[in-house]
């Protein structure tokens, strides 16, 4: 009895340290309480124990009010920190009290190639009447540990999350379904192999197609690291949970301009405020699709009832899943039948058939296609320009073969394609004659040339020069102290040089007028979509002010450029970020554009080509809505890949964070100008997550070369011709289909 | 305001256009290394600074403008035909007269493969090859068969190819191929080492003359549009790396018997070369480099847009209005803009002249450049000898080891070609120069390596 | 082994005597220096930092061409016979701007008196060195003190009147590249050091006097 007394009384120490953490001391005086509650705790064995029970009584009514009232006063910051507090249920805490059983895959507490990330088979069962069906998962999250170091807090490695592909194949070899767990405060920004950004770049790459449901779940949702195992058919998210761009504290860093040290609480607690993080936030943005309810102050690792909750919720939303795959009038029944916790009215088996598969491939690509959609700002009407409503009646037409014609005739499909793709060239300018000939030469067909006919002089005036050119000055290159190269006199640098040290091969920045004036055809760029504008869909206060005044400067509506070209008329569809606007960063205008842009070379069939001029990762004035441009960028890369695409990234300047992790980084071909410096996380932030400072090279292309993370290294001053002949020596026969 | 000139050169060159300033009557001023303190250049410039390299443009421009300088003359190597420089001077905010030829002109002709093609429209025959850089060993097969065929056409025997980098230069990058089935490999392999060195990857064949001489056409040309030559020089006998050792003006010998006329052949390359001066409004002295066969055929190599180290025999060997010639005061004068104020009539060419480059190699050993002390520099005064020489005679000079340890230059004229070759042979036999290496050994000097190849001047010889 | 302790005492009397070395700074090239960033008795500092990021102490600003150049400290020290006239003046290239007193470091120390052990290769011309190309990848990878060498090695390139020299090791015996006394593409005078080699068999030897440098240094 006494014990028993004992044990309920550390029950309450527990929550008054929990309470305590998350509200601060001075919260109802909760800081008191749980002095007394100590001492209480100390002389246990001292106090008479017949007073010890109204004691208890007494002191868990209090808290059980403290509770209550810090339930209603719960602030944004507050959240994140529930679900960084040590008492929080973790992955483990799941397994153990969701699943029936499980056993863990390639882990067994620290001996484990990244503790950060858990694997594990498991059934879940249901009772439908008197029957119980067990289904087999697999489940697939992060572990944060209850304090323990070697978890990291869940901050998965490059190999953590390679582990988690692996197993994400492993479920589709067996089908079936994948439940994810997210507790992350973001990826280990550590370049090492795989690499930070390009393994979840390939993660989200593989995960577009995954063809068993994937089911997720959120609780601390930290931006990359979340969408490394994120990208799924149904986003459940915890109701005391957070999901954001950006921790608030690096938010507040951001803001406050903090080179070192800690920013302010009160800026700490408006970003996070600011950043829309919470459950019903992200619902309303339309970046979930539904909360769990949580118990006061949210789930602990004893909420035996959250855990029964969860474990209803993630079988529905499994069945809703693949129900969705099968017919409609079957999910409406579903869906208007009562099934609860005890008990379910249907069993529906998880399995997939290959046509069902297609479909759960389609709908996941549809859902992130809508994604963000209600935020875009465009003007409507009728004056859009030609290259948008092709890309949009292709783009109809492709579904429409993809759910019509593909199901009754393979045939058909096929016939349909051809034609299109004979229409499309045709309107759209096939590879012209002169190519064909250069492109003879390199596949090897001997071409009779008369020597000593001379070509073309060419003239210099076709070369665009930068306006950086016009100052009689010189400047010193950086690494003049390690390679003793000569002062560069500025006219020569920015024109003839292009902006190259001709001594040491440093490439000085140069403004994106230059790639589009001289990399493309004279004449041949044609921009489209320029008028979708990037908005403030979080109202996120001074936001709409800092776009006004990039808008203002660039004569730009967002940060990435999309537009047609040629190079050696070769048609190609691009795009390209731009440092000008908020630093090259990615929020929904950007990410609908190059969706768009990629979609038109498709349906086009025409090599596309991301130039980045610099990114500095996904916006964090449009929070969540910028991160899901992650998944929703990479299943468009993917399905323009699969579909026979040749996609070629080019990054320049500094290109770090969200893009390079997902729709970057997933590129097939990788290439990165000399100088530039290209990576996941800058050096400041891996000093703060690792407690290591990183050598000044760290992000050097040279090192991603060396890492495996890119696929070559260009010299700016023979882009042009590099990106010429990569068309045609990856580019197939036709420029396309691979 | 009186014009001023910077002299962006060093040595023997740098007290020539000092002397060529002093006598038009024009201030100057000098820069020298470190290394060069020694130099009689620094001893004789009376305004002078020092710089960090005599490639510092950015010294060089400071020094000008510090000075209030006018004009700079680059004399030869170093920044002479470097456009860019060239371009810098005349651009800039305040900008300096170039005493050399235009930027475009320094640009367009030296660039060979460009010069080539140029060449080639204006019906200037040139080295049967290649005049677009190839990129891929299908396309070089092909052109070398191509080569082949024309080359046979033309009556070469025994053909072999060049294949050469284009960035290359100066030995560099070149690799000879006997016969097409070496094309392939020997292209893959150069057109790697291209990448890596020059990172360029654009080669070009030609085909290789066996044995040939090699000539020369001076040019002067004005702003004004006026164009005059100042004969052949024949710059034959040089190192095994290709450097000239022994120079004649005229290109052609009275004394020696020839396959062809050379009188014609004299005409034909001084006339192509005009043709060529013309075409790129070539307004400075310039020397046409050319090919000739002992059959009497002549290929156009390459043109050097500045003044050349040898100019002075052709100086010594014309006759303004029987007057003698100063091809660095003509250079400097056009510059400024100046009229001619002759023309071809005016030039006659009388005599036969020849220079020795006395140089610090060790001609046993591979011609290397020798560092070391010059304890011992003399030679006997006549009226036929000039010595251009920055080594003084007064005292111990250490060779810098920056730069090509050429010493001095010998310039000897003659009535006719015996006259030139007893003097010669007088010449060798009297200079004395002395000197140690920091090993203490004796240094080695080519004047013996001279002596030998006195008996080759004029002849034709295999590479 | 060319070093006995007895010796080694004198040697290290010396530097107790004079512990630090005086660095000349000199204009690298021409200009005007229109600003002193130090004055007289300033302590400077050379580069920093695990990999040496960070850089030395700002010494004065050399203005050619429109390009303000920052000429920064590479020895820690103390500024001394700062020419404060030089100030606004068109100077030449290679003039005395300032002087640094380095205090010399235990390592320092140690790779002077090195140079009466090692066998030491010095510079035959003056010209400029790098590494040969095989020797600098091996020490980068292993560092120094732990690359052998043996005669007949390629060990450095000599760029000497627009050529480049190889200079192999013709002593017999196999060595221990340990020390490195010249920085690449600077110019070397003749006769200065540029590398100094341990015999493989008297390392134990000089590890003994490098631990007696430090024993004594410290105290």
């Amino acid at each position: 009895m006494l014990i028993e007394l004992h044990k309920k009384l550390k029950d309450l120490l527990e929550l008054a340290v929990y309470i305590k953490d998350i509200k601060g001391e001075d919260f109802s005086s909760i800081g008191n309480l749980y002095e007394n509650l100590l001492e209480f705790y100390h002389n246990f064995y001292e106090i008479p124990p017949e007073r010890i029970s109204s004691l208890i009584n007494d002191y868990e009514a209090t808290l059980k009010k403290i509770l209550l009232k810090a339930e209603e006063t719960l602030n944004p910051y507050e959240i994140v920190k529930i679900t960084r507090h040590p008492q929080r249920f973790t992955l483990l805490d799941i397994l153990e009290n969701v699943y029936d059983s499980y056993m863990e895959l390639g882990g067994d507490g620290e001996l484990n190639i990244d503790p950060a990330i858990i694997c594990a088979k498991a059934l879940i069962s249901r009772r439908v009447g008197d029957e119980v069906y067990f289904h087999q998962v697999m489940v697939i999250g992060h572990e944060k540990g209850h304090g323990e170091e070697f978890r990291r807090g869940g901050s998965a490695a490059p190999w953590g999350n390679e582990k988690a592909l692996r197993y994400m194949k492993m479920a589709e070899t067996e089908g079936i379904p994948i439940h994810f767990y997210i507790f992350t405060p973001g990826a280990y920004p550590i370049e090492d192999y795989p690499g930070a950004a390009q393994q979840i770049a390939r993660n989200l790459f593989y995960m577009s197609k995954l063809s068993v449901p994937t089911i997720s779940f959120i609780s601390e949702g930290g931006s990359g690291g979340a969408e490394a195992i994120g990208l799924t058919d149904l986003r459940l998210m915890a109701e005391k949970g957070y999901y954001s761009v950006i921790s608030p504290e690096g938010a507040a860093a951001i803001e406050a301009k903090l080179k070192d040290g800690r920013p302010p609480r009160e800026l700490v607690e408006k970003m996070a405020k600011a950043l829309k993080l919470t459950a019903k936030d992200n619902l309303q943005l339309g970046t979930i699709d539904r909360i769990i309810p949580e118990p006061p102050l949210g789930a602990r690792r004893k909420d035996y009832d959250f855990f029964k909750r969860l474990k209803y919720e993630m079988i529905k939303a499994t069945d809703e899943v693949v129900l969705q795959t099968r017919s409609l009038k079957m999910f409406r029944k579903y869906a208007l039948s009562k099934q609860t916790p005890e008990s379910f009215s249907y069993f529906v088996n998880w399995e997939l058939s290959e046509d069902e598969k297609e479909i759960l491939i389609e709908n996941r690509y549809k859902k992130y296609r809508e994604m963000t959609r209600w935020a875009i700002l465009e003007p409507k009407g009728f004056f859009k320009s030609i290259a948008q409503k092709g890309a949009q009646l292709g783009q109809s037409i492709a579904y429409e073969v993809k759910y019509r014609v593909l199901k009754s005739s393979h045939k058909t499909f096929k016939k349909f394609w051809e034609d299109l793709a004979s229409e499309s060239s045709l309107l759209l300018k096939p590879v012209s004659d002169p190519i064909k000939t250069v492109y003879n030469l390199i596949v090897g067909k001997k071409v009779r040339t008369k020597i000593r006919m001379p070509g073309e002089i060419e003239s210099e005036s076709d070369f665009y020069v930068s306006p950086l050119a016009l100052q009689d000055k010189t400047v010193t290159c950086p690494q003049a102290e390690k390679y003793g190269c000569p002062d560069l006199w500025v006219p020569d640098l920015y024109g003839e040089f292009c902006g190259v040290c001709p001594n040491c091969g440093y490439h000085f920045p140069l403004e994106y007028h230059w790639y589009i004036n001289n990399l493309f055809d004279k004449g041949s760029v044609k921009t489209f979509n320029d008028e979708i504008s990037s908005g403030n869909p979080l109202n996120f206060e001074g936001y709409a002010e800092k776009l006004k005044k990039a808008r203002e400067e660039t004569g730009l509506n967002s940060a990435l450029l999309s537009f047609e070209a040629k190079i050696g008329g070769i048609s190609i569809v691009a795009v390209m970020l731009v440092a000008d606007f908020r630093q090259g960063t990615v929020g929904v205008a950007e990410g609908e554009k190059f969706i768009r842009a990629i979609e038109l070379a498709k349906i086009s069939r025409r090599p596309f080509i991301a130039l980045v001029h610099t990114t500095g990762g996904i916006r964090i004035h449009e929070g969540t809505m910028g991160v899901v441009q992650m998944p929703r960028c990479t299943m468009a890369v993917r399905d323009y890949v699969d579909s026979g695409g040749l996609y070629i990234v080019i990054y320049d300047n500094n290109s770090y964070a969200g893009p390079v992790a997902s729709f970057l980084g997933s590129a097939p071909y990788q290439f990165a100008l000399k100088s530039t410096r290209l990576g996941f996380a800058g050096p400041r932030v891996i000093f703060e997550t690792t407690g290591q400072p990183v050598p000044p090279d760290y992000h050097s292309v040279e090192n991603a070369l060396k890492r495996g993370h890119i696929q070559g290294i260009w010299d700016r001053r023979e882009l042009r011709k590099k990106l010429f002949f990569a068309l045609l020596t990856m580019g197939g026969p036709n420029l396309y289909y691979r | 305001m009186k014009d001023k000139v910077l002299i962006a050169n060093r040595g023997e060159i740098a007290i020539r256009i000092m002397e060529a300033c002093e006598a038009l009557g024009l201030e100057y001023v000098a820069v020298y290394t470190k290394e060069d303190e020694e130099s009689l250049h620094v001893r004789l410039a009376k305004k002078k600074y020092r710089i960090s390299d005599y490639r510092d443009m950015n010294d060089l421009l400071a020094v000008a403008d510090e000075e209030k300088c006018t004009a700079i003359h680059p004399g030869y190597g170093f920044l002479s035909e470097n456009y860019r420089f060239a371009r810098r001077v005349v651009k800039r905010e305040r900008p300096l007269i170039w005493i050399g030829p235009s930027w475009e002109a320094i640009r367009d002709l030296g660039n060979k493969l460009y010069m080539k093609k140029v060449a080639y429209q204006l019906g200037i025959p040139v080295i049967p090859g290649s005049i677009e850089p190839i990129y891929n060993e299908i396309e070089a097969e092909l052109k070398a068969e191509e080569i082949l065929e024309l080359a046979q056409e033309e009556g070469f025997q025994e053909v072999s190819f060049l294949v050469k980098a284009v960035a290359g230069g100066g030995g560099m990058g070149i690799e000879e191929v006997k016969n097409l089935e070496e094309i392939r490999p020997v292209f893959r392999k150069l057109r790697a080492y291209a990448k890596r060195l020059f990172g360029d990857e654009g080669i070009i064949i030609e085909i290789k003359i066996p044995v040939f001489q090699h000539l020369e056409v001076q040019i002067l040309g004005s702003k004004h549009d006026e164009y005059v030559h100042f004969g052949t020089r024949n710059c034959t006998i040089q190192s095994p790396f290709r450097q000239k050792r022994i120079e004649l003006a005229p290109g052609f010998c009275e004394n020696i018997s020839y396959e062809f006329d050379p009188k014609k052949v004299e005409e034909e390359i001084i006339q192509h070369s005009l043709n060529l001066a013309k075409h790129f409004n070539y307004d400075s002295v310039g020397t046409f480099e050319w090919l000739v066969t002992p059959e009497g055929k002549y290929y156009l190599m390459e043109v050097n847009t500045r003044i050349q180290v040898e100019n002075e025999i052709s100086a010594k060997i014309s006759f303004i209005k029987n007057k003698p010639v100063n091809l660095l005061k003509e250079q400097i004068k056009v510059a400024f803009g100046e009229k001619l104020g002759y023309s071809q009539r005016d030039i006659e060419f009388r005599g036969i002249s020849l220079e020795f480059r006395l140089i610090a190699e060790d001609t046993k050993r591979g011609f290397i450049p020798l560092s070391g002390v010059i304890t011992k520099f003399d030679y006997r005064d006549y009226p036929w000898l000039t010595i251009r020489t920055h080594v003084p005679k007064d005292k111990p000079y250490t060779i810098p080891t920056q730069f090509d340890p050429n010493l001095a230059l010998a310039i000897i004229y003659g009535e006719n070609f015996n006259d030139l070759m007893e003097k010669s042979k007088r010449f060798l036999n009297e200079v004395v120069i002395e000197g140690k290496t920091f090993k203490g050994e004796p240094l080695a000097t080519n004047i013996n390596f001279l002596k030998e190849k006195l008996s080759d001047v004029y002849k034709f010889l295999a590479v | 082994m060319k070093i006995d302790f007895t010796q080694l005492t004198q040697f290290l009397q010396r530097f107790k005597a004079k512990p630090y070395k005086i660095y000349p700074i000199f204009t690298p090239h021409t200009g005007k220096i229109i600003e002193f960033k130090v004055k007289e008795g300033d302590e400077v500092k050379g580069p920093s930092g695990k990999w040496l990021e960070k850089p030395g102490t700002p010494l004065f600003v050399l203005e050619r061409e429109k390009n303000p150049k920052l000429i920064r400290a590479h020895y820690d020290g103390l500024a001394q016979n700062v020419r404060i006239e030089l100030l606004n003046r068109f100077v030449e290239a290679g003039e005395l701007v300032l002087e640094i007193r380095h205090p010399l470091t235990q390592d320092e120390i140690i790779s002077e008196i090195l140079l009466n052990a090692l066998l030491v290769i010095r510079a035959p011309e003056t010209a400029r060195y790098i590494l040969s190309s095989e020797l600098g990848k091996r020490l980068e990878k292993e560092g120094l003190g732990k690359v052998i060498v043996k005669e007949g090695d390629e060990l450095l390139i000599m760029t000497f009147m627009k050529r480049e020299t190889p200079i192999f090791l013709k002593e017999k015996g196999q060595y221990i590249i340990y020390q490195i006394y010249f920085k690449p593409f600077e110019l070397v005078q003749a006769g200065e050091p540029l590398l100094g080699l341990c015999p493989v068999e008297d390392l134990p030897h000089l590890e003994k006097i490098i631990q007696r440098i430090k024993d004594e240094w410290s105290l």
